[in-house]
């Protein structure tokens, strides 16, 4: 199967998810392995498709290819995290298409030719291996406005760069993690333009702080004078090369090639009812060289039109030993 | 005024006789609790024992001197509420002799999951009449306008804000009322060797009530690696089952944990209704043992690293430097005094200290 077939939309995604699963487990080993020793060899729905766990990023390179990757044919993204943390390992074979996953993923959602793409991370040549900022790098190479930048870390927004995309007659759209925008919004004294979208890209839990996303948007929308309408949410990770998108509420939306389901974490072949929460799985079809059925560790909920929720980690430690369960005990 | 050494002793005497074999109450419990696939007649039977033997040899009374309980020292007078989990047989025992023997008023919240073993000892201590009062329940709206001076239970700091929203709402604490959570989750073991008798010691530290205790082992920590021992390991795990035969049974994640190990070439013994597998990771699933290759460096820092969800740390022989061990024998069969999280129950009851519950 071509993978860019993958953004057709006159095929079904079930019959290019079904082609993408019997192309995996024939060419990717690790893929393979699991799905035999879950006795999967021909589901007769996506749903029974087996989402691969997603510490495997951490544990195997997990590629699909019919010969060897060499050296230097592939993008290689690493998760964050300090040095001696187990960081997941995503080889990209083919960088064009994670590239077309997140301009035709954001097309889905946003007219791209309206926007000036700022980002409030650290910049592309100090992180080559973060796949946020290599979108991030993407989105800004392809604006022609010139205004598209990654901004310095720790300056403040400037008024007059602000004013010059206004004039422009283009609006902006500024990315950045949880707590660095709320850190930028505090220190800078400017007017940002009310179409303005501030999208921020998680990263509520952090060694230092913690927040939740609806106190984080309210926060957000006051510190840059916004309607909290216009305070976005990307979904997106290093084992992914799709991107869901929230606008102006918690609920998400996936382009046409990505899916989401709540899976039950006592059964992650089954799929919870609408409303319960469960663990994110995702398949991701622009995972095409990788792995594109994705059970996460993070903990969501789904509403009747196929939105989703995240709600943090989905955390099992509280499992083992004695437990005072309001509801069963 | 109260003569604590008498209390003390009714409290002793009526403990032994709720375990005495001809018992009506007790063995009425323990029969229900059976026939409704609560816990199985095995796992019953092994707590009871060991808590007769226990109490037999005089530990009700030592545990009262070891607190110091006496006519200033005790807890007379103030509201205990325990909210009993249910994981295994007369999981709240301790609390609820702990609470009592302190001489506090006891409310007991019984867990659905094991209602009838621990009312039994309760409805003795009642038969004795002792001044301080008991009351027992499982439903939590028995304790509406309780304003208990004190609530005992196991969770987390996730699991109690939910616990502490209920509770406000019956009224039954207050802003005063002191949380004591107990946190921790499992034990880790350390395995230097494969005699016969470590080896049985250490199935019943994994397997007894299907490993769901936070006494129970969770992680082995050894020298060996898990491909060394694993098929010596398993007859003493059939050898257990046979007498022990589990009672619950793992859910599918467990096959999927399976399934996911043989995909990424972790070294695993699957035992159909049990998974060892070779990971320091944090053990987050019933029926799973991790096995870590290492040595008592390696043990420390799995120790530190996994913080209060350690329950104890157990050892076969020698004391370890630098860490506190048991020993593994006493795993599933602690003195009446075992301080869960490292606190004396006795002592955390009688203790007054004002830590507000918002």
């Amino acid at each position: 199967m071509n993978p860019y077939k993958i953004f057709d939309e006159s095929v079904s995604f079930e019959e290019k998810a079904f082609q993408i699963f019997e192309f995996q487990k024939k060419f990717n080993p690790i893929y393979q392995s699991f799905c035999k020793a879950l006795g999967i060899a021909n589901p007769e729905s996506v749903k029974e498709i087996p989402l691969l766990p997603i510490q495997a990023f951490k544990e195997k390179e997990i590629i699909t290819a019919k010969k060897k990757l060499s050296t230097n044919s592939y993008q290689l993204f690493l998760s964050s995290g300090t040095s001696g943390m187990q960081r997941s390992q995503h080889f990209v074979a083919d960088s064009n298409l994670y590239k077309q996953s997140i301009f035709d993923g954001m097309w889905e959602f946003y007219d791209l030719h309206e926007f000036v793409i700022w980002a409030y991370t650290p910049g592309y040549n100090s992180n080559p291996n973060s796949s946020l900022v290599w979108m991030l790098n993407a989105l800004i190479n392809r604006d022609d406005s010139k205004f598209s930048k990654f901004l310095e870390l720790d300056n403040s927004l400037l008024q007059k760069e602000i004013d010059e995309i206004r004039t422009s007659g283009k609006k902006l759209m500024l990315f950045g993690a949880a707590f660095g925008l709320m850190d930028l919004a505090e220190k800078s004294n400017v007017e940002i333009p009310e179409d303005s979208i501030i999208m921020e890209t998680g990263g509520m839990k952090t060694f230092k702080r913690e927040i939740a996303k609806s106190e984080l948007h309210e926060k957000l929308a006051t510190g840059f004078g916004i309607a909290k309408e216009h305070i976005h949410s990307e979904y997106g990770m290093t084992e992914l090369l799709s991107q869901a998108y929230s606008r102006g509420s918690e609920w998400f939306d996936c382009p046409s090639w990505m899916k989401v389901s709540i899976r039950d974490p006592k059964n992650p072949m089954q799929e919870v009812k609408t409303g319960e929460e469960g663990l994110i799985g995702v398949i991701d079809l622009a995972n095409f060289y990788s792995c594109s059925f994705i059970l996460t560790g993070d903990k969501g909920v789904m509403n009747v039109e196929n939105q989703f929720q995240v709600l943090g980690r989905w955390n099992p430690k509280n499992l083992r030993g004695c437990n005072f369960l309001i509801d069963q005990d | 005024m109260i003569n604590i050494n008498n209390y003390i002793e009714k409290v002793a005497q009526a403990t032994r006789l709720w375990l005495q074999p001809d018992n009506q109450l007790l063995k009425v419990a323990i029969d229900r609790t059976v026939e409704e696939g609560l816990f199985s007649l095995e796992d019953i039977k092994f707590q009871i024992r060991t808590l007769k033997q226990k109490v037999d040899s005089g530990q009700v009374e030592e545990w009262a001197q070891r607190a110091g309980i006496s006519e200033s020292n005790n807890s007379i007078g103030r509201k205990v509420l325990c909210l009993h989990a249910g994981n295994l047989p007369l999981v709240g025992f301790q609390d609820a002799l702990g609470t009592i023997l302190s001489g506090a008023d006891y409310f007991g919240k019984l867990s659905k999951k094991d209602p009838y073993l621990l009312a039994s000892f309760l409805k003795k201590i009642e038969e004795f009449d002792l001044q301080n009062r008991v009351k027992y329940s499982t439903e939590l709206s028995a304790y509406k306008e309780l304003k208990a001076d004190k609530v005992l239970f196991a969770g987390s700091e996730e699991s109690v804000e939910p616990v502490k929203e209920k509770l406000f709402t019956l009224n039954a604490i207050t802003e005063q009322s002191e949380f004591v959570i107990r946190t921790a989750k499992f034990s880790i073991a350390y395995l230097d060797n494969e005699d016969p008798v470590t080896l049985r010691d250490m199935i019943e530290a994994i397997f007894r009530y299907g490993g769901k205790g936070c006494r129970s082992v969770a992680v082995i920590v050894s020298p060996f690696s898990l491909s060394k021992v694993k098929c010596h390991f398993t007859d003493y795990v059939e050898e257990f089952w046979l007498r022990n035969p589990q009672l619950k049974k793992p859910a599918e994640n467990l096959a999927y944990q399976f399934a996911f190990n043989k995909a990424i070439e972790r070294d695993q013994a699957w035992l159909d209704d049990f998974l060892v597998q070779e990971t320091d990771e944090f053990p987050d699933q019933e029926f799973m043992l991790n096995w870590v290759q290492g040595d008592h460096e390696k043990l420390k820092e799995l120790r530190h690293h996994f913080g209060s969800s350690v329950q104890s740390v157990y050892r076969t022989g020698k004391n370890i430097d630098g860490i506190k061990t048991e020993f593994l024998s006493q795993a599933q069969t602690p003195d009446l005094w075992w301080e869960p999280d490292g606190v004396s129950v006795l002592e955390t009851v009688i203790k007054q200290t004002h830590i507000p519950s918002k």
